[in-house]
């Protein structure tokens, strides 16, 4: 891939809550058409990085530019800044009171000022990517949750974001219904959209990733593509961690030994 | 039944009953209004951060909770009179009374429909670009609003049902004028006061069961 | 959004307080004038009177005060400012006679109100216009005409009355049976679940007129309780004035004409108005 420009680009990041550092002096970049995937340990602070990144928390030290454009310096109009940056979370979210149309076009009509006409269509257009056209008149509590989560990427995807952000959007989903929605975030990695992934599924992040980032307590200990990541991690932490997805593993190397 | 149709068609009676059904539906009606308005506005102050306005609020509605309606319109009918020559009207005491006892009801109304409004659904209102402005009005005070209707109907038919406290203060509302009808139509009536009394629950009945079918018709819509 | 909303609520019950406390402030101190001279400026005379009390203070079926109380009251009226309509009827309950005249809500109280030494402390009783005591009713078949017929026999009462009390205290060889409602009470008679009734003798009175074949065998009986009008305590003037006219209105047996307005339709002629009317503020 030709290097791109990058739409994101963390320097520094510090976030505290109180006493207690959550992140410490972390970097990275995202490039355009770009899929980064964080992993690590829970409490890693892999969400509240996504969280820092579109202003649900306040940072402490460090920059964040999109687009070249710092969004920490001086004044952010916070509501602008996250109409560029499409962010999905675990728990889907859906408005209940509103029908799944209703949800995907309150973003662009009410915060972007688009005409219902053209937002509809493009809803519509998207509705039937992830294979949900015929529900975009149900209310979000007759969705299953796999559907819930399709809907919340539309939502997200509505807006024509700069980038995307998943927060372990399969983290709460029944097993059977992850898969609905990894395919759906695949679907968009093919068509170029950039995007800063966090998840537990590593299978997916393998294929889905550029790069790998792992994180531990706070700061990044190794990025890497994934192929090389999850053959050779460099750190003892990688490493270990990796060795929990391994499991299943450890006992056909027991029975070879018999 | 002739004979309780009778009571019904002497004199003014009928005339008379109707008169409490104005007296208390005004009072219910005003006193609602108000409170709804009222709760609102200390049911935001509730669920401020600042702890004096917290522990303001919080005392308010504790005091007013246990505080007997009785005792309310003694305080606000009697006493400033006694005290200090401050004479109000009993009706409009009795709004008062009401509108602070709902406005507190009311208020830790709101506050239960703010509070138990998941965190995450003001963030994913911010999360596409809504102004906090538009993330209360599309997201927030919708939900509140379907949370509180419940809240505010009950309030309502219980309001109306409290009104026959101001008999204590002199107002006849549609309770008292009953007894009175009752009192001297007893003594040759012998079924007066079931006649009577059974009247007047049917009107109380008229007055809080098209608000129980409002509600339930909004519930209906918004559960469809 | 919330921020401004907490502002303006903050602003708005400040607004009231601040409403509520200028209200206060213009209030119109008491005028120290004569309490006579401020009710003839007013040009009308507040009076508590019971609202479902009758024959005592009622309301009849066109809206209209009645009752042996009200007689007075519109007496009172005339006699002080020329015209007996020229007074105000406030409708007052047992559970509010004092605060309406602890509070200026009314001038005087009108509502058959017992003389006891409890309320003397909070208002200030003027000379009586009434009496009661207990009676006792049977059925004229087998009529208690004294108390000694009672003894190893069940009375029934109403729970709390002066009629429980007086008979736990001085007759315990009469077994009572109680009750919480009057209705209740006399239905129990009624039903021969006991010999007799003793409750206050003006209410007997009013129950046998309506139920023949029961009398008043026993029409006084007791500590003989007095009733008269109340005004605020300290209220001399207003409270002398009406000293004043019931004696006055003694010398003309007012009263006697006042029961014959309102209490012989009820009570019928069989009893004698000497066991209820006082004349002259004179308990004898």
């Amino acid at each position: 891939m030709a290097v791109a420009r990058p739409v994101l680009k963390i320097t520094g990041l510090h976030k505290r809550y109180d006493q207690l550092e959550v992140i410490g002096n972390l970097s990275l970049e995202v490039r355009k058409g770009e899929v980064l995937v964080v992993i690590g340990p829970s409490g890693c602070g892999k969400s509240t990085l996504l969280r820092c990144i579109n202003g649900l928390e306040t940072i402490q030290g460090g920059d964040i530019e999109l687009n070249g454009q710092s969004i920490i310096v001086g004044h952010t109009r916070w509501n602008l800044v996250r109409q560029q940056i499409g962010m999905v979370f675990q728990s889907y979210d859906l408005f209940p009171h509103m029908t799944v149309l209703e949800n995907i076009l309150l973003g662009p009509m009410k915060a972007q000022g688009r005409e219902r006409a053209e937002a509809t269509k493009e809803a519509e257009a998207f509705l039937d990517r992830v294979g949900l056209l015929d529900r975009k008149d149900s209310f979000p509590r007759q969705l299953s949750g796999g559907q819930k989560q399709r809907v919340a990427i539309v939502r997200a995807l509505c807006m024509n974001p700069e980038i995307m952000l998943f927060d372990e959007v399969t983290a709460s989903l029944d097993p059977e219904m992850v898969r609905e929605v990894l395919d759906v975030i695949l679907g968009l990695a093919e068509q170029g959209m950039t995007m800063l992934i966090v998840t537990h599924e590593m299978a997916f992040a393998r294929a889905v990733a550029d790069k790998i980032v792992f994180m531990d307590q706070g700061s990044i200990v190794e990025s890497a593509p994934p192929d090389i990541f999850f053959q050779n991690p460099v750190s003892d932490r990688a490493r270990k961690f990796l060795n929990i997805f391994q499991f299943e593993g450890v006992k056909k190397e027991e029975r070879h030994n018999d | 039944m002739e004979s309780a149709i009778s009571i019904f068609l002497e004199g003014r009676n009928l005339a008379r009953l109707m008169e409490g059904v104005w007296i208390t539906l005004k009072i219910s009606a005003a006193s609602v209004l108000l409170s709804v308005v009222f709760g609102l506005l200390v049911g935001l102050l509730m669920i401020s951060r600042k702890p004096a306005l917290q522990a303001a609020t919080r005392f308010y509605l504790e005091a007013i909770r246990v505080m007997p309606i009785l005792v309310l319109l003694y305080m606000f009918y009697y006493l400033p009179d006694k005290n200090w020559g401050l004479h109000f009207e009993a009706q409009t005491v009795a709004i008062g009374v009401f509108t602070l006892w709902g406005t507190a009801e009311m208020a830790d109304l709101v506050r239960g429909a703010l509070t138990s409004m998941p965190a995450h659904q003001r963030e994913s209102g911010r999360a596409i670009g809504l102004t906090e402005g538009q993330v209360n009005r599309y997201i927030i005070i919708p939900q509140a609003v379907r949370r509180l209707i419940p809240g505010v109907i009950n309030l309502t038919t219980r309001m109306i049902k409290t009104t026959p406290f101001i008999y204590f203060i002199s107002v006849p509302e549609l309770l008292k004028v009953g007894q009175q009808i009752v009192e001297i139509s007893g003594m040759k009536n012998n079924m007066a006061s079931f006649w009577v009394y059974g009247f007047i629950f049917f009107l109380y009945f008229l007055m809080c069961y098209p608000i129980s079918c409002f509600s339930a018709y909004l519930e209906k819509k918004w559960q469809n | 959004m919330i921020k401004s909303m907490k502002q303006m609520a903050v602003i708005t019950l400040a607004l009231a307080l601040g409403l509520a406390l200028g209200l206060a402030w213009a209030a119109p101190a008491a005028l120290a004038a004569g309490e006579l001279d401020k009710i003839k400026a007013a040009g009308k005379i507040r009076i508590g009177v019971y609202s479902d009390k009758p024959p005592f203070g009622y309301v009849d079926a066109n809206g209209v005060n009645q009752g042996y109380d009200v007689y007075l009251a519109k007496r009172l009226a005339k006699d002080l400012l020329g015209d007996e309509s020229k007074v105000e009827f406030v409708l007052v309950e047992a559970a509010n006679r004092m605060e309406v005249l602890e509070s200026n809500k009314v001038d005087l109280v009108l509502a058959n109100f017992t003389v006891t030494a409890d309320r003397a402390k909070q208002v200030d009783f003027c000379k009586p216009y009434m009496k009661v005591a207990l009676g006792v009713v049977s059925p004229a078949k087998a009529p208690i005409t004294d108390v000694a017929q009672l003894k190893g026999q069940t009375l029934i009462v109403n729970k709390g009355t002066t009629a429980e009390i007086y008979f736990a205290k001085n007759h315990p060889e009469v077994t009572l049976s109680k009750y919480d409602q009057n209705t209740e009470a006399f239905n129990a008679l009624r039903d021969g679940r006991g010999v007799a009734l003793a409750h206050d003798n003006t209410l007997v009175f009013a129950w046998i007129n309506e139920n023949p074949g029961f009398v008043a065998g026993i029409d006084f009986l007791g500590d003989l309780d007095s009733i008269a009008p109340a005004v605020k305590k300290g209220n001399n003037e207003l409270l002398e004035w009406v000293n004043n006219e019931i004696v006055t209105l003694g010398q003309e047996n007012f009263f006697h004409k006042d029961y014959e307005a309102t209490l012989r339709p009820v009570y019928g002629d069989t009893i004698d108005p000497e066991t209820v009317v006082i004349e002259g503020g004179v308990l004898k």
